[in-house]
């Protein structure tokens, strides 16, 4: 078989002209009590091959315009946008979440905090916030929600103690250190009638959705096994060395970006019910790792496939798929990346890009954007989030029983003939 | 001496050499392996074994002495990687004796430096060995590299503090930069120029090899004050060197003989073609009229046309005006080959040379004996770029 790139075909080309005002029904949609997330992707339901969004739990709330119409950006007083604190001024949150909450419609940073003041005050000027503090104790009374961007070892208890006085939390990715963690996070958001959603904004890209959707209807027949290859070399300007440390970061490259598509994974197929697990750490953190994975797939079924994720290497970053009628490979670490479909022994590909609106993809911004306005829409409806916290647990789950059956990576060009290694 | 338990500060453990040697100090040694590392997106490699990572720059005397505290032992591999080609020249020298400085303050037993065959300049054919005369090579990196080693030299003369300096030649093996990786991605993008089919000598050393040096120029007495070539056992010629990786890469030929006087033809004539920033100008505002006459209306633009309707002949402002509104010249062909990288004339020379680099000296005086011949070098090499998804 030999799949030749013809059909340059583009999965979704948009034929909804409605799709294109989604921005503006998102912005006039009354905030509290109103399902905004609804009436911004009724124009996007309608589009062809696109990613749909009919209902039932897990979907992917609201799409928003990637250039709202400023007269729009004014709300009503009754529709104030929600208050919220950015605890840790690091890199995600000067790259991410504060050009994301500086384009939302739905909620503000009104106060930076992070240890280091100076930090702090860059940021907030930089992004017009009128506030910033050293810790988190003067946020209650003054903050509707926080985001947590702290290093990794902070997220739990920073959260817990955010989450137990009723300031809902969006805690960036990996939730927590280890699954104890989590479920005191969970359970600190129930007692404080909180709402506690988990950074993984990877879920919030159309291809993510597209797959979900495309795998949940049983389109390419029986999976018969999947393979996927995320590995870049990272050019993060981290602010502090956090990630460097087991103690700080919980991990190597697998806590760090296999969170990431670990919970793809798991979201797209099912549960994981056996894995191999290899990694390179020699006394320190892995950089290089490999899974051998059984997930759930269909009613009764499991699924065998293989992932292999690195920060040392730059690889395919896509992820493969191969059915019964039809194999699908779609681009990860990517927030619009190229899917392709292949029929079984057929010759010829589709390839293209899932669209939700005409023309425009999704960025990391806007897959940020989207997460800000799909935590604010739980609060405001008291609904679940896109990703909860008992979904941030599952792919933590997976990640510590990674570890807990480690075995080592073998390098190939660490064994010598002769013996040396 | 030994170096089992003994806490060792590595500069440049992010990179190539200070990566391997941080990882055979901390699993062979047992030593206590401090990294001074500036860009932490850079570390996921080196934090992959048991070392201690100091944030902190190589040029900063408050980052080198938190970081030099305690130590007995300084691997000096840092070198400048960025900015600008005066800025990394500086680093070289500057990082080199605010580091010495500093292992000094703090009592270090000993310094190991990592200098470069390029401080011998221009070599000629025949054995080289450490008694050439030391010469500036013409480009920044190697200049720079040579004051530092002779810093280092008199740091250690002077009894301030014991140094040994390694030399080491075409340094390659997996996570390499220059004679690795670069060299990959630079057949897989054009042809190399063999000079006179690629007889001048590579002399090549894997990676381990110069390790094994440092850790030795580390122990033995007899290193102290010393500077040592490191290199391979063989004798390989550029043609053996490119031909090899040129083979990784499958059956395409990217490699073309050239005469030396052939490749500076090449070169000379590649400048030639290279755009300069005026003509480029004008030819991307022949393309767009919008932009051809937004610029034109500029004050600038406007006293240009001015002058030019006062100054220059009638025919010669048609002319003008008639190239600037018409289309250029067409676009040369697109070549299903495989362009040829043109080389520098310096490069030429580097090239052409037949210097076989003597490592007597390191043999005598450290025991240094080479544990990888190149086959077997280049097979873990190949090895690696497979593994590293570069082939």
């Amino acid at each position: 078989m030999a799949p030749i790139r013809a059909a340059a075909a583009q999965i979704g080309a948009t034929v909804d002209p409605i799709g294109a005002n989604a921005a503006q029904l998102r912005a006039n949609a009354a905030p509290i009590g109103a399902n905004a997330a609804l009436s911004s992707g009724e124009g996007a339901d309608r589009s062809v091959i696109t990613a749909e969004r009919t209902g039932g739990s897990g979907n992917m709330p609201a799409a928003t315009g990637k250039a709202p119409d400023p007269e729009h950006r004014h709300m009503e007083d009754n529709e104030r946008k929600l208050r919220l604190a950015v605890v840790g001024c690091g890199a995600v949150a000067a790259i991410h979440h504060l050009p994301a909450l500086s384009l939302s419609q739905s909620a503000e940073a009104v106060v930076l905090v992070d240890a280091d003041p100076g930090r702090a005050r860059d940021l907030a000027a930089r992004f017009g916030v009128p506030e910033t503090a050293t810790d988190i104790k003067s946020l209650p009374g003054r903050v509707d929600a926080a985001i947590v961007a702290l290093p990794n070892s902070l997220h739990a208890p920073v959260s817990i103690d955010l989450l137990r006085q009723g300031i809902h939390v969006l805690v960036e990715k990996p939730m927590a250190l280890n699954v104890p963690e989590c479920d005191a996070m969970i359970a600190a958001a129930e007692a404080g009638r909180a709402v506690l959603a988990v950074g993984l904004e990877f879920r919030f890209f159309d291809s993510s959705l597209f797959v979900r959707n495309l795998l949940r209807d049983g389109l390419l027949g029986k999976i018969q096994r999947f393979e996927m290859h995320q590995g870049v070399i990272p050019r993060w300007p981290f602010a502090t060395d956090f990630l460097l440390k087991k103690e700080t970061a919980g991990g190597g490259v697998l806590a760090d970006f296999g969170v990431h598509v670990l919970d793809l994974l798991l979201w797209w197929l099912g549960d994981w019910t056996d894995l191999e697990y290899r990694d390179d750490a020699q006394g320190g953190i892995e950089s290089d790792c490999e899974l051998l994975l059984a997930l759930r797939s269909g009613d009764t079924g499991t699924v065998t496939g293989t992932v292999e994720i690195s920060r040392t290497r730059n690889l395919a970053n896509t992820c493969l798929f191969e059915g019964e009628r039809a194999s699908l490979e779609v681009g990860i670490w990517d927030p619009d990346p190229a899917i392709r479909l292949l029929l079984a022994d057929r010759e010829v590909a589709l390839d293209g890009r899932a669209r939700r609106t005409e023309g425009s993809g999704v960025d990391f911004l806007e897959a940020f954007v989207r997460q800000i306005d799909d935590f604010t829409a739980a609060i405001r409806e008291g609904r679940e989030p896109h990703v909860p916290g008992r979904e941030g647990r599952r792919s933590q789950a997976l990640i510590e029983e990674c570890y807990a059956r480690r075995q080592p990576l073998e390098l190939p060009w660490s064994v010598v003939p002769g013996g040396r290694t | 001496m030994s170096l089992t338990g003994r806490t060792v500060l590595i500069t440049g453990a992010t990179g190539f050499i200070g990566g391997r040697l941080a990882e055979r100090l901390a699993l062979e040694h047992g030593a206590h392996v401090r990294a001074l590392v500036r860009n932490v997106a850079a570390a996921s490699r080196l934090v992959r074994f048991p070392v201690t990572v100091i944030r902190g720059d190589v040029t900063h005397p408050g980052d080198l002495a938190t970081a030099a505290q305690g130590c007995d032992f300084v691997f000096h591999c840092a070198y400048g990687t960025s900015g600008s080609q005066k800025h990394r020249a500086w680093i070289n020298t500057e990082g080199t004796r605010r580091l010495l400085e500093a292992a000094r303050n703090a009592k270090a037993k000993r310094a190991v430096c990592l200098s470069t065959l390029m401080v011998y300049g221009q070599t000629g054919d025949g054995d080289l060995d450490e008694t050439a005369p030391r010469r500036r090579f013409g480009n920044p990196y190697s200049d720079s590299k040579l004051e530092a080693e002779r810093l280092a030299l008199d740091f250690s003369r002077s009894g301030a503090l014991p140094v040994a300096v390694i030399q080491p030649t075409a340094v390659y093996g997996p996570w390499g930069g220059v004679w690795t990786e670069a060299v990959l991605r630079s057949l897989k993008a054009g042809r190399q120029i063999l000079i006179n089919g690629g007889d001048g000598m590579a002399n090549p050393v894997y990676v381990d090899d110069l390790v094994s040096a440092m850790l030795l120029a580390a122990v033995k007495d007899e290193a102290v004050g010393e500077a040592f070539l490191i290199c391979g056992e063989e004798a390989i010629t550029w043609r053996e060197m490119f031909g090899r990786f040129e083979k990784m890469l499958g059956d395409e030929r990217r490699t073309v003989d050239m005469t030396p006087a052939e490749a500076l033809d090449y070169w000379r004539g590649w400048k030639k073609e290279q755009p300069r920033l005026i003509g480029e100008g004008l030819r991307i505002l022949k393309g767009e009229r919008e932009i051809r006459e937004r610029v034109q209306n500029t004050r600038e633009g406007i006293w240009l046309r001015e002058l030019a309707s006062t100054i220059l002949p009638e025919s010669m402002q048609q002319k003008i005006k008639t190239r600037m509104a018409g289309g250029g010249r067409p676009p040369a062909p697109r070549s299903r080959e495989l362009p040829i990288h043109p080389l520098p004339p310096k490069m030429i020379g580097f090239f052409q040379a037949k210097t076989r680099v003597r490592i007597d000296k390191a043999k005598r005086l450290l025991g240094y004996q080479p544990a990888f011949d190149f086959a077997m070098g280049m097979d873990l090499t190949e090895r690696w770029a497979r593994w590293a998804n570069l082939l």
